[in-house]
């Protein structure tokens, strides 16, 4: 079964040309989409929709064979465990930090799922010491430099072990090691089992990933 | 290497939490932005410059705010409704908006005291109106004269710079802090999957961070405008 199906959708702001034109796509469990395209060509739009923060004005949005409408998302419960199951990193991750120390940070969404504090403790951990972070938790995260608060942020996303991860330009901002493993910690992912929606200007980087690719 | 648990599909059941907390601030924060845009005001061939709009503007609010005598308040009145149908049809709908919520939320303020004591209807009702006339003045005053006008008229009248400066870049760009702020709530939506019990502690969290963008933006933004020439002087605006 496909976990992501768009069906014809149609997106427009209410001043200008609509930016999402009758877009059809699917993408199974392992799959990795490459989205491309010019700025404001309608990558971020796209993918305010797919995280159900705006809805199509026209089409169909199915996740996991369910439509995701705003009437669905009025439902708490829905709203959480599809956001549980979809992570997006947004292009400035500036926007996504809030807590007061990185352990905080990653440990926000664990916090809230009913795990004991060990549990929790475990997946934080595991995640500073994936994205090699570990030596900042106790940081700030608004004092950390760009491509530290990308990794935090990544590292916040995945302490919920979404099974679609969203990622808005993942690599602006990071040098070529971050860049390195970076790209490691994705093959990983797709390679369990997970969902990779990706835009990027740097096409060439995914090459040995990607399993389809739009250009908007 | 993947830690275990994060190679596995989990069956997920959210703990349940009250109200849709984040949904409703979002919502109504999204309202107050749209609010808070500073609009430039069309001015017409035959417009007052605008020092002159200010004096009068001032004059007017303070005239209507100390007089007691109906009759003149009437007249102010008038004269502020006669300005309001000169102008186009969605200007007086936008200020006629403006001014009916200020008029309903200073009745209900009063009404506690015409309640307790019904003698001070009449002043109640004065002081209603008179809230009403100036703030349809304000509303006349923001429709029909432009922004850059308005900081112009301020040097004018020997207002120094960087008053000037930190009010213009407040005005201007507290939509732009309102768009952080909304990014921030929906970041904070988007990894609320189950049962936050500090909820204060993360919009605290979101304001705190709010207050340093903000501050570190004005810092930029100050450095781009000096860069550019800009030596603290509004006059030739």
């Amino acid at each position: 079964m496909n976990i992501i199906e768009l069906k014809n959708i149609y997106f427009e702001y209410e001043e200008g040309e609509p930016v999402l034109n009758g877009l059809d796509l699917s993408l199974g469990a392992g799959e990795c989409l490459l989205v491309l395209g010019d700025n404001g060509s309608g990558k971020t739009t796209l993918f305010r929709v797919l995280n159900g923060l705006s809805f199509p004005s026209k089409g169909e949005y199915l996740f996991k064979g369910v439509a995701i409408t705003a009437d669905y998302l009025k439902d708490n419960s829905q709203t959480k465990r599809f956001h549980k199951d979809i992570g997006y990193l947004f292009q400035n991750t500036d926007t996504m930090l809030f807590n007061s120390r990185v352990y905080d940070e990653v440990a926000f969404g664990p916090r809230q799922m009913g795990l004991t504090d060990s549990e929790v403790d475990q997946r934080v951990m595991d995640c500073l010491r994936l994205f090699d972070i570990e030596a900042l938790k106790e940081k700030v995260p608004y004092h950390l430099s760009g491509g530290q608060k990308k990794m935090v942020a990544l590292a916040s996303i995945m302490a919920l072990s979404p099974e679609v991860l969203v990622l808005d330009e993942p690599f602006a901002g990071l040098d070529q090691k971050r860049e390195a493993s970076l790209l490691e910690f994705l093959a990983e992912l797709k390679a369990a089992g997970k969902t990779l929606i990706i835009a990027t200007h740097k096409e060439e980087m995914f090459k040995d990933l990607v399993d389809k690719v739009i250009r908007l | 290497m993947l830690p275990e648990w994060m190679t596995k599909t989990e069956d997920y059941a959210p703990p349940k939490d009250g109200g849709a907390f984040y949904r409703k601030t979002l919502k109504s924060l999204g309202g107050i932005m749209k609010r808070l845009k500073v609009e430039g005001g069309k001015e017409g061939r035959f417009s007052l410059p605008a020092w002159l709009k200010i004096i009068l503007l001032l004059g007017l609010i303070i005239l209507v705010s100390v007089v007691q005598d109906r009759l003149i308040i009437m007249a102010c009145g008038a004269l502020v409704l006669v300005r309001l149908a000169m102008m186009p049809a969605g200007d007086i709908w936008g200020v006629l908006k403006t001014t009916i919520f200020a008029g309903v939320f200073c009745a209900v303020l009063v009404t506690p005291a015409v309640i307790m004591d019904p003698a001070r209807l009449s002043n109640s009702l004065r002081l209603v109106l008179k809230v009403m006339i100036c703030v349809t003045a304000v509303g006349e005053f923001n429709r029909t004269t432009q922004w850059n006008h308005v900081t112009g008229a301020l040097r004018k009248f020997h207002v120094p710079g960087v008053i000037i400066f930190i009010m213009d870049i407040t005005f201007r760009y507290i939509v732009l802090l309102g768009k952080l702020m909304e990014e921030l709530l929906t970041a904070v939506e988007l990894r609320s999957v189950g049962r936050n019990d500090k909820k204060y502690a993360s919009v605290g969290g979101i304001m705190g961070v709010t207050f340093l963008r903000g501050s570190e933006m004005n810092k930029e933004m100050y450095e781009a405008m000096q860069c550019r020439g800009f030596t603290d002087d509004y006059e030739g605006l």
